[in-house]
């Protein structure tokens, strides 16, 4: 255990670990301090030169980010001299940025913007107007865009491929005004972690090219959710849009920081699962083929269930909220059913890495087993009902609850997209997490909880 | 604390106000004083025989119908950037963007719509644009159609109206 020291910041005295970096006590305490190239999961590079502070008995301005913690010691953020210096900096960064923020995709999410409305507002002291070309479109590989013009050169792209995912495809080449980041040539940015360094990108240097153009972020709403990818269980954003006149639609998810289950970054997978939330929707009520009302379907379920009695499996889908799971066992219990909820379905070896992917495909599945639920497969049944579980059973007549349309049985109900409804799940490691609900459809499908209510009616 | 009222004295309370007669006498002057004179000279009356007689008093501040402008090699100069349709009050322009491959920039709107019967010209999108790619010195002040779609009006439809005071391309791009 390292001793804690005392160190004064702008006035106000603060304790903190001696010997760590002086930039993690200012984000720590929310004190303003811009930075590029540091980043938390990157560690310290000291390349941009923004984070600029005044330590007193220094006799000039020392950057935060590779300045240790010492026992008294006096730190200055803010005031006339190093607010000159965080403008002098960015005024250097500026001299060769091309200013397309109407057609970037970074702006309103931007370092360098947001830095020029705190520091900048000055205008151009270059009096040449062609500034250095770049590249302006280059496809990097998985779905990243590189935009060499608008790059700051922080490096954060190239630490993350070389201490991240050890794969080291990205580098800066050239020197001064030419420095540029680039792949080696031939070869592409290639990692299931990839799409990670378009949120690592202080500015729009490095954009996604799945989100390219669809939407500016100023329009999206943002709630906190759990990816469903795997049984990890990572923290993401969900980034949601109602247009006028239009339904809700997803446009992106990205990683959300914590600290114990996926750090700060999420795999590519799990990040571009928002489309196939989306895609081949169950939205309407089927039985034999043929498109029915709610009211009937409602009737149909109970006569079955009460023809059944005594003779139901029930299904339950290890992705579901534990919410919902915990509601289907009491509805068995009513109706009399036996519960199961074979696991073996969703082992993925091919997809099991030892970063954030787990072989585990199912996100609640340790629900499942603390609550002893059956896994194995069940046996033939007269009924069987099934919410939503990807596996293929025998019985003499089968209820699906679907959210895709994927099953191809007599009857089939829609049902509520994890992002359409709220709940919680716990991952492998038995953290349970909170998923906000994120899209309000215009016609909302009912969810499981809803179901039920609806046919105890 | 004292408080500051100030008093302000009721009018017409005087008997030449409760008459009534001598103001409706000064209303009644000056009506009659207009007949008399549109009548001796009906040639005079003030009145424009709208819409055969066209306004010609519009001038280039005035806010007509909206048009996309041109770059001066005919390609267009909005970049889908959507800073109108974040300062629209009415939220009446959609904007759907895509790749460009014209050489110019990176951006264009693959469809772009204003519905005009939302819309409360009060030119903030004009005001927003970054590239004098939107004007509304068309002159047009009417706009007429039999149906609601009529007035949602396209990308194609807005890069047709033209500019009625000489200025034709975008200044901001060339």
């Amino acid at each position: 255990m390292s001793e804690m020291v005392e160190v004064i910041v702008d006035k106000r005295a603060f304790n903190a670990e001696k010997g760590t970096l002086l930039i993690d006590l200012l984000i720590k305490e929310k004190i303003k301090v811009p930075y590029f190239c540091y980043h938390e999961a990157l560690g310290a590079d000291g390349n941009c030169r923004m984070c600029m502070v005044e330590i007193e008995g220094q006799k000039r301005p020392q950057i935060a980010c590779d300045t240790l913690i010492k026992e008294g010691m006096e730190v200055r953020s803010t005031g006339e001299n190093i607010e000159k210096v965080h403008t002098d900096i960015l005024e250097l960064e500026l001299i060769n940025h091309p200013v397309d923020c109407p057609t970037c995709d970074q702006a309103g999410e931007c370092s360098l913007q947001n830095f020029y409305m705190d520091y900048g507002l000055n205008d151009s002291k270059i009096t040449i107007p062609e500034k250095v070309k770049g590249l302006k479109k280059v496809d990097l590989g998985s779905n990243v865009m590189l935009d060499q013009e608008r790059c700051v050169l922080c490096a954060r792209c190239t630490r993350f491929t070389d201490k991240i995912t050890g794969t080291h495809e990205l580098g800066i080449i050239g020197r001064g005004d030419h420095a540029r980041v680039s792949t080696m040539p031939g070869r592409k940015l290639d990692n299931p972690y990839a799409m990670n360094v378009v949120d690592l990108c202080p500015v729009g240097a490095l954009t996604s090219k799945d989100f390219r153009f669809s939407q500016r972020v100023w329009f999206l709403k943002t709630v906190d959710s759990i990816c469903h990818g795997c049984a990890k269980g990572c923290n993401i954003y969900i980034d949601h849009n109602k247009m006028k006149y239009k339904d809700d639609q997803l446009y992106r998810f990205r990683p959300r920081r914590n600290d114990e289950v996926n750090g700060f970054f999420i795999c590519d997978e799990g990040r571009l699962s928002y489309k196939a939330l989306q895609e081949d929707r169950q939205e309407k009520i089927v039985l034999h083929g043929k498109e029915i009302l709610e009211e009937e379907a409602i009737k149909a379920f109970q006569t079955l269930v009460e023809k059944y009695k005594s003779n139901i499996t029930v299904v339950i889908d290890a992705n579901l909220y534990t919410e919902e799971i915990e509601a289907i066992l009491d509805f068995s219990k009513e109706i009399a059913a036996n519960v199961c909820s074979p696991l073996e379905v969703y082992i993925d070896e091919e997809f099991e890495d030892d970063m954030l992917k787990s072989a585990n495909r199912a996100a609640n599945s340790k629900t499942i087993e603390n609550l002893n639920i059956n896994s194995n497969i069940p046996d033939k049944s007269g009924l069987l009902i099934n919410f939503n579980h990807p596996g293929e059973f025998e019985a003499e007549l089968k209820i699906d609850f679907r959210t895709h349309q994927d099953a191809k049985t007599e009857f089939i109900l829609p049902l509520a997209s994890y992002v359409e409804s709220s709940g919680h799940i716990t991952n492998e490691d038995g953290i349970s997490q909170y998923c906000e609900k994120a899209l309000s459809k215009n016609d909302p499908v009912p969810t499981v909880i809803e179901w039920l209510e609806k046919v105890r009616s | 604390m004292k408080q500051k009222i100030t008093v302000i004295p009721r009018y017409g309370s005087s008997f030449k106000d409760k008459l009534y007669l001598p103001a409706i006498y000064d209303g009644v002057k000056v009506t009659f004083k207009h007949l008399f004179d549109n009548v001796s000279d009906i040639n005079a009356v003030d009145t424009l025989e709208y819409p055969e007689e066209q306004p010609t008093d519009i001038t280039d501040r005035y806010r007509g119908l909206h048009r996309l402008t041109q770059r001066s090699d005919d390609s267009i100069a909005c970049v889908a950037c959507f800073m109108c349709a974040t300062a629209c009050p009415s939220n009446c322009i959609f904007i759907e963007a895509t790749e460009r491959e014209d050489g110019h920039d990176e951006k264009m709107p693959k469809s772009f719509f204003i519905d005009t019967l939302e819309c409360v010209f009060c030119g903030y999108c004009v005001e927003a644009c970054p590239c004098d790619a939107i004007r509304m010195d068309t002159g047009i002040f009417s706009l007429t159609g039999n149906s609601r779609e009529d007035f949602v009006l396209n990308k194609e439809q807005l890069l047709a109206n033209k500019g009625a005071f000489g200025e034709e391309n975008s200044c901001a791009r060339d």
